[in-house]
């Protein structure tokens, strides 16, 4: 028999749905013998697709990965993927890196050595898990459930829903996130009186003006608005749309931008509020939003009749230009164009991160920014910004507490002061750490880890004595890194291509998603889900421990919130054409699906298609989008009065702020009287007299560090730069000739806290009074790809933090910098 | 062996003696020069086992050591058969003692400048692609075709000459004489031998200067083929000749003074043949200076962007050292040192040969590295340091051709004896009748 | 014949790099150990070129991803002496590289510094020889590679339009690097189709290619309000 070649590929094209390589090497043939047409049928390289969320930072971005005979060979951006239509970043695709990466721990092990001595002895799942739920069973008995910590990540979701129900069973207060979701919504949270990060309409406003928040790069979503930002681009000159980007350094973001406008580091306070006393002498602002919509803005009197400075009178008397000018280093004159532009041109909306609150002052600053947005009348208006209120489909049915749960539950978290006044945050490494160091409030015993805080966090050393002190450290790491060197028990969770997880409503997403995460491949070793472990160790310790798990498995719970998806009606599968004009078709019609006939065909069209979302958002009434006593935009905030009121118990109510002056001078803070409740700007204290001030951020090939054992990542790490594996010091021209250093020179930048060195890279997009290093280098661990590759800038960077929200304060350290020979 | 032929065999039996008396000084050079040559050899086998990660290429500076010791050897090479052919044609009589030598430089040095591309292959292996799969519009099989033929005609034009010189000695008996049989060819000096060899040479000689010219021409042309800006120039063919030229008569002076002093070959090589050459030198300084100022000037003048970039590299940046080197040794020490005739001594005369081939081997580097450096894109300066295998291998080609000066005047003199003694016997009288044709009659 | 062009919109591109990293993972492109690296043999087929416009504080930064142009009229085509880069009828500029001897004289002539050469042999982890792209060869140490307009991709475009009797459509064939742009800043297909969008973004006023004085012809035509 003879077959010709097209005829050959129809055969086997039709027979097995598709034939990848193979076509590629069937080039050559002509006439198959009949009997290999068998063996070429079944045989090898069946192509096939699976739909999954890139696990390799929360930025969400739908992928699908390519299977030759079910082996993962390669992936790409999901098309149909609302978050990223198709579009992915550098890191995303390294992800088979990660999952076939030699340096993975293959299966639970358990530390032989000394801490660090990189000993470790393999044992069973049922080995390790006996061992610690006998421990756990021993401190619930003891009553001393609460001395469990469990340090969690970036988990959220259904992921930390999960965890939070495992430690309120065991009775335990002590879950935290090094990831400080809660913390950075703190200054929303005193404005808008909750922490909603708001989601930004930059498709449709005309100007962006971003006080270092990278989006492009440090984002949450970093894909998602990478998509907005280039429809904005495209669109800006028939628009006369612009961006302008005020940032001590210019970042990705800055390098897109219209305008880049340098400011010193700790300042941009100042600037939003300079830019607010340009907008209000000049009646730029919105008047009718001013009115109806804010509190505070003219002073007032309160209910005894006292009188409080408003938010308008702080400004017009300590913001004008030329003052604002000196502190921030923008000439008055662009900062009256800035404000004018903002004024004049509608819509037009105001942004703030990384960059501008990573500082002391963060809070503070974050208020004045967003205050700009209150001004400009912003809320819930095409081109402003709007919230996203997340549905609740993981509802469980509440957790059972038995009585040592509840007494455990009710003792003070460990992260708290025990002196009287601990600051309004959550979670701060410093006083977690000091808290352990000195058993206060009580010692802890066991400490549940994920993720790597003894290379992203400040107070690095103080925190790896804090886990040293802990007689049962159990790391979920698929990796061994700085931090699990320290863990009695590594309990390897699987990588992201492995498992079961659900990624959805990533904030400041403009949508209501829920993207699945489907094993792509088998676990290729013995590891096991982390939730399933958790689920494990709760059924080993049984009673209402257990019954907090009404599920057998993670999977069953993520099947249980797509089955309340399913059930809501809302929304629909991901599918083509996401874009603009379709999506307007579908809103002006009202999107109502009910399209699928049963929850299976719904469940199997979610894996196909990898997610849902319902794009459709409910505008707001202002009621709504503030949750603030008042029920407006607070310039003046309340919560964040009644937080520092309650903090000193001596304080008799509106009796006068002078005690909250006094705690607020132990915390740095100068403000006095109503400043302290209204956005303002507090000096950055430094403390030495080093010249440089040292900026660290974040690149979209390695965001926290956490990339760098991927050979891909290393390489790219910084490729605008040219430089490959290795960390550089960005340095003003200016001052590098100064210094007689010349670009790819060594140099040493040297702090009160230590000394590193680094190659000069001469960067004519950073003030010349400070110099950046980027984040993600410097492992001492955590795999052969990542250890020994540059320098990590936080080993040099003092204990700084933001004392209101309790987030590290990454640029009020300073350095000097010589030639390193 | 050598003390027993003691006999007197004429005038010229200093000519001979290199042949049959060897010294311990002999010995311990080559034994030297050997170890060196198999050091670079096993260095060269590091880089075929590893790949050319040995070597301090990188991208943009894709070329380094070989490509520059490649052009700067065949550069050399034509001190000889050219010269001699441009000599021998112009029937210049005080050729005589030095044809020889530098014919053989031609030889060993197009031996060694040929290997050098493919020292500089990333897949030796594949070299005979070159040949199953070879593309003759490609500048570099220009390039293999016109070496093969240079190395060959050049070869031939070496060997002829020789065939007397050899009968010599294979009539002098003593050693080796089976293997001075089989070279001589059957020579027994005969009319009608001498006419046939005499009309060979005289093709060959004709044959050969286009064929040199095309050589270096065709150096030239891999580099200004392409679009890249420092080499994309017309002159380079000339500017390349002329290089070679001048480098290869430095090279020359520099083996006649070396051999002059180690053989005793004073009463050969008279300061006459020091003047001409040096004269020829100066010369050639004078004309490199006026190919190399063209090729700036324009440069300069046009200021494409590119351009000039890489000029200033040259000139200001870090290969000004190079480049102001390039001049002093290729131009100011030369011209001072020739020029001057209080400095024109022999002493005076070898500084200057040295300094041109140093001179012209930064000249080669000059034009290679700058240019790949230099990426017309906007992208950062390459930065090109040659590794220890690199040096190996320059040392390595260095000592090969001393090695095989040295091997070759153990077996064949250095000095055509036989052209020396038909200089003896015919010269005056030709060289007499030759002035008469060209003076007015009387 | 189509002729196969890629359009760069640099007014969309933000210089994420994201096309660089899919091309390396498309492609099998080897990793260069970290010194290597630094020596300047890291392998992108796509690059990212950086230029810095005006001083501190008025600064700017321009950034543009870099594949191969596939030059109409490739100088690197001209002066390989064996062949083994050679320019297709389709106008793809192709490297063979069974044959290729590692002379580097394609890279010398190249005005774009497109190629990069394999220094050492490239080396893998046992481990990551699973996730190769089963399409596309792997190279050996001492031969040139260049981006190839994932020709692996044409050649199975090509096959299905085969089997379906009829001819490629425009958009049907595109490279890895296209497909993922987050920005969809990269466009390719047949410039010779005056119906495709390639051809219509050629035509437009913000189009031009660099280096056009060379008269090499670049394939890849960006589009820039500021050129
Ligand atoms: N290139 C690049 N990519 C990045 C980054 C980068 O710097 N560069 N950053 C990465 C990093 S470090 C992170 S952490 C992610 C951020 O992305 P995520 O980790 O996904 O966000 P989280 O901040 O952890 O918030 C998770 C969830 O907590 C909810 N939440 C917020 N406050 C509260 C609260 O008070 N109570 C409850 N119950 N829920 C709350 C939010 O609505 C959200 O659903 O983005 C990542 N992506
Ligand atoms: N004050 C302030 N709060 C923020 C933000 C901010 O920019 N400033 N960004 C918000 C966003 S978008 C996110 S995703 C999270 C991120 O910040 P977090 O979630 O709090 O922390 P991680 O990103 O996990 O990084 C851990 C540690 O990395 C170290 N690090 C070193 N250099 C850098 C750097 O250059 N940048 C950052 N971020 N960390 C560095 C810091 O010590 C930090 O504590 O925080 C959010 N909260
Ligand atoms: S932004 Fe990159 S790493 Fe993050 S989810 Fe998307 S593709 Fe993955
Ligand atoms: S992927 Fe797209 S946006 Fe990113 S650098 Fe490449 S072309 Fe530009
Ligand atoms: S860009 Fe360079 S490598 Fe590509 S075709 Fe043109 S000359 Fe050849
Ligand atoms: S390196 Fe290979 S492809 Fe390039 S010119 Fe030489 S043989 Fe041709
Ligand atoms: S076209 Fe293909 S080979 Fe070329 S840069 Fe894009 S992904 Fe790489
Ligand atoms: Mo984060």
């Amino acid at each position: 028999m003879e077959i010709s070649r097209r005829d050959f590929i129809k055969l086997v094209g039709g027979v097995s749905g598709a034939i990848a390589a193979g076509s590629y090497g069937l080039n050559q043939i002509i006439d198959i013998p009949e009997k290999l047409v068998e063996k070429l049928k079944n045989g090898h390289r069946i192509e096939s697709w699976k739909s999954t969320i890139c696990g390799l930072c929360p930025g969400g971005c739908g992928i699908r990965v390519r299977l030759i005979n079910d082996v993962p060979v390669g992936l790409k951006g999901n098309q149909y993927y609302p978050i990223n239509q198709g579009g992915m970043c550098p890191t995303g695709h390294a992800a088979l890196q990660q999952l076939y990466n030699p340096d993975r721990v293959k299966g639970p092990l358990k530390r032989i050595g000394l801490q660090k001595s990189g000993k470790w002895k393999s044992i069973s799942w049922d080995d390790a898990l006996s061992t610690i739920s006998k421990k756990l069973i021993e401190l619930r008995k003891d009553g001393k459930s609460h001395q469990t910590v469990f340090l969690g990540y970036d988990e959220h979701g259904l992921m930390k829903e999960h965890i939070s129900r495992f430690m309120k069973a065991y009775g335990s207060p002590n879950y935290f996130q090094t990831s400080h979701a809660q913390n950075n919504s703190i200054p929303f949270i005193f404005t808008q009186g909750h922490g909603l990060r708001p989601t930004y309409d930059i498709l449709n406003t005309k100007l962006i003006l971003s006080f270092g928040a990278n989006f492009l790069e440090e984002g949450f979503s970093p894909i998602y608005y990478t998509k907005l930002f280039s429809h904005f681009k495209e669109a800006a000159k028939e628009r006369e749309a612009k961006f302008i980007y005020i940032d001590s350094r210019m970042s990705l973001s800055g390098a897109n931008a219209d305008r880049w406008i340098p400011i010193m580091p700790g300042t941009f306070g100042a600037l939003a509020l300079g830019i607010a006393f340009v907008l209000i002498r000049e009646e730029l602002f919105d008047k009718e939003f001013i009115k109806n919509h804010s509190f505070g803005f003219e002073d007032w009197k309160d209910n005894s009749g006292n009188k409080h400075l408003g938010f308008k009178n702080l400004v017009l008397s300590d913001y004008y230009p030329e003052k604002v000018s000196s502190i921030t280093n923008v000439p008055s004159k662009t900062i009256l164009e800035i404000a004018r532009d903002l004024g004049n041109i509608r819509p037009s909306l105001v942004l703030g991160d990384q960059g501008a609150v990573n500082n002391t002052n963060g809070t503070y600053t974050q208020m004045a920014i967003h205050s700009l947005n209150a001004l400009l009348g912003n809320f819930e208006k095409e081109g402003g910004l709007y919230f996203i209120d997340k549905p609740s489909y993981d509802k469980f049915p509440p957790v059972k507490e038995d009585s040592i749960a509840k007494i455990g539950n009710q003792r003070i978290p460990v992260s708290k002061l025990t002196d009287g006044f601990s600051p309004i945050f959550d979670f701060s490494f410093e006083i977690f750490t000091k808290n352990i160091l000195s058993d206060q409030p009580y010692p802890i015993e066991v400490l549940f880890i994920k993720g790597n805080p003894l290379f992203q966090s400040l107070y690095q050393h103080e925190l790896a004595e804090a886990i040293k002190k802990i007689p049962l450290v159990i790391s979920f790491d698929s990796f061994i890194n700085e931090t699990n060197e320290y863990a009695n028990y590594i309990l390897p969770d699987h990588t992201f291509l492995e498992k079961w997880d659900e990624s959805s409503n990533i904030p400041t997403v403009g949508f209501n998603h829920f993207g699945i995460q489907q094993p792509v491949v088998e676990p290729l070793f013995d590891t096991r889900h982390t939730g399933d472990v958790l689920i494990d160790i709760a059924k080993r310790i049984n009673g209402t421990v257990a019954l907090a798990f009404p599920f057998e498995s993670y999977k069953d719970e993520i099947h249980n919130v797509v089955e309340n998806i399913y059930k809501s009606g809302e929304g629909a599968i991901a599918s083509e054409g996401v874009e603009g004009v379709w999506l307007e078709y579908l809103q002006q019609r009202g999107w109502q699906i009910g399209r699928y006939a049963s929850l299976d065909e719904f469940w199997n069209l979610l894996l196909e298609k990898g997610g849902w979302w319902n794009p459709i958002k409910k505008k707001k009434l202002s009621s709504e989008i503030f949750k603030t006593p008042s029920g407006k935009f607070e310039f003046y905030s309340q919560i964040l009065k009644d937080k520092l009121d309650s903090l000193n118990k001596n304080a008799e109510k509106n009796k006068s702020t002078k005690e909250t002056e006094s705690l607020l001078v132990k915390l740095n803070f100068s403000a006095k009287g109503d400043t302290i409740f209204l956005p303002h700007h507090e000096n950055v204290l430094y403390e030495d007299n080093f010249p440089l001030i040292l900026i660290t951020y974040q690149l979209l090939t390695n965001r926290n560090g956490e990339s760098s054992n991927l050979p891909l990542m290393q390489e790219m790490f910084g490729y605008t730069m040219r430089q490959y594996w290795d960390s550089w010091v960005e340095i003003n021209p200016v001052i590098a000739a100064e210094k007689g250093i010349t670009d790819g020179n060594w140099v040493w930048i040297e702090s009160s806290v230590g000394t590193i060195k680094a190659r000069a890279k001469l960067f004519p997009g950073i003030i010349p009074s400070a110099v950046g290093i980027p984040f993600g280098l410097g492992h001492t661990s955590y795999g052969r790809y990542a250890k020994g590759f540059g320098v990590n800038p936080t080993s040099i960077i003092k204990n700084h933090y933001d004392l209101i929200s309790g987030l590290p304060a990454l640029h009020a350290t300073k350095v000097k910098i010589s030639l390193a020979t | 062996m050598s003390k027993e032929i003691k006999q007197n065999f004429g005038p010229d039996e200093v000519l001979y003696r290199p042949i049959y008396e060897t010294g311990k000084g002999f010995y311990i050079t080559v034994s030297i020069l050997i170890a060196i040559y198999f050091w670079s050899l096993y260095m060269y086998f590091t880089q075929v086992r590893s790949g050319l990660g040995v070597t301090g290429m990188n991208q943009p500076v894709t070329w380094g050591f070989y490509i520059v010791n490649f052009v700067f050897f065949i550069g050399i090479s034509h001190a000889g058969t050219l010269i001699s052919a441009i000599l021998r044609l112009s029937k210049a009589e005080w050729r005589r003692p030095i044809t020889r030598m530098a014919e053989v430089i031609t030889a060993i040095v197009l031996a060694i400048g040929g290997l050098h591309p493919i020292l500089d292959l990333g897949r030796p292996d594949r070299m005979l692609n070159l040949v199953s799969a070879g593309r003759l519009q490609s500048p570099l099989l220009w390039d293999v075709t016109s070496i093969t033929a240079y190395f060959t005609a050049s070869t031939v034009y070496l060997y002829l000459p020789m065939i007397p010189d050899i009968a010599k000695l294979r009539d002098r008996g003593g050693k080796l004489t089976w293997f001075y049989t089989f070279l001589a060819w059957g020579w027994q000096g005969t009319e009608k031998q001498k006419k046939i060899l005499n009309k060979v040479i005289n093709i060959l000689m004709i044959m050969v200067i286009p064929i040199a010219i095309s050589v270096h021409t065709v150096i030239s042309y891999i580099f200004s083929m392409t679009l890249q800006p420092g080499w994309h120039s017309t002159i380079f063919g000339p500017y390349f000749v002329a290089g070679a030229i001048f480098s290869g008569i430095a090279a020359l002076l520099i083996v006649m003074i070396a051999f002059r002093r180690a053989y005793h070959f004073e009463n050969y090589l008279k300061e006459i043949h020091f003047k001409y050459l040096s004269t020829l030198l100066l010369i050639m300084s004078l004309l490199w200076f006026y190919f190399t100022f063209s090729e700036y000037l324009t440069g300069i003048f046009g200021s494409e962007p590119h351009e000039m970039h890489i000029i200033l590299y040259k000139f200001t940046g870090p290969f000004a050292i190079f480049f102001w080197g390039m001049v002093v040794c290729n131009f100011i020490i030369p011209v001072i040192l020739l020029g001057i005739s209080r400095f024109r001594t022999i002493k005076g005369i070898l500084v200057a040969s040295i300094s041109v081939v140093v001179g012209m081997w930064l000249e080669r580097l000059i034009i290679v590295v700058p240019t790949l450096a230099n990426p017309t894109m906007p992208l950062p300066a390459g930065i090109y340091f040659p590794s220890l295998v690199e040096w190996a291998l320059f040392i390595g080609g260095i000592a090969v051709f001393i090695l095989g000066f040295v091997l070759f005047s153990k077996f064949f003199p250095l000095i055509s004896i036989w052209e020396i003694e038909e200089g003896r016997k015919e010269g005056i009288k030709e060289v007499e009748e030759r002035i008469h044709s060209y003076l007015p009659n009387t | 014949m189509p002729k196969w062009a890629m359009v760069i919109d640099l007014d969309k591109c933000t210089g994420c790099g994201d096309c660089m990293a899919s091309c390396k993972i498309e492609n099998n492109i080897a990793i260069v150990s970290p010194e290597e690296a630094s020596e300047g043999r890291v392998m992108f087929w796509m690059d990212m070129i950086t230029v810095y416009e005006g001083d501190y504080p008025n600064i700017r930064i321009k950034r543009y991803p870099k594949p191969c142009f596939h030059c109409d009229n490739p100088p690197c085509v001209k002066v390989c002496p064996v062949h083994a880069t050679y320019k297709n009828k389709e106008g793809l500029v192709g490297q063979i590289y069974d044959r290729c001897i590692g002379c580097r004289y394609c890279m010398a002539g190249c005005p774009f510094t497109s190629k990069v050469f394999n220094w050492y042999e490239p080396v893998w982890p046992e481990e990551f020889r699973n996730c190769f792209n089963p399409d596309v060869s792997l190279r050996n140490v001492g031969v040139v590679e260049k981006c190839s307009f994932c020709a692996h991709r044409l050649i199975r475009v090509r096959e299905n339009a085969d089997i379906e009797d009829r001819e490629i459509r425009d958009g049907e064939y595109f490279p890895a690097c296209a497909e993922s742009c987050p920005t969809n800043a990269i466009f390719f297909g047949d410039i010779e189709n005056k119906e495709s969008k390639v051809y219509k973004l050629s035509q437009s006023s913000r189009a031009y290619r660099i280096k056009e004085n060379l008269g090499v012809e670049p394939k890849v035509i960006y589009l820039s309000e500021r050129k």
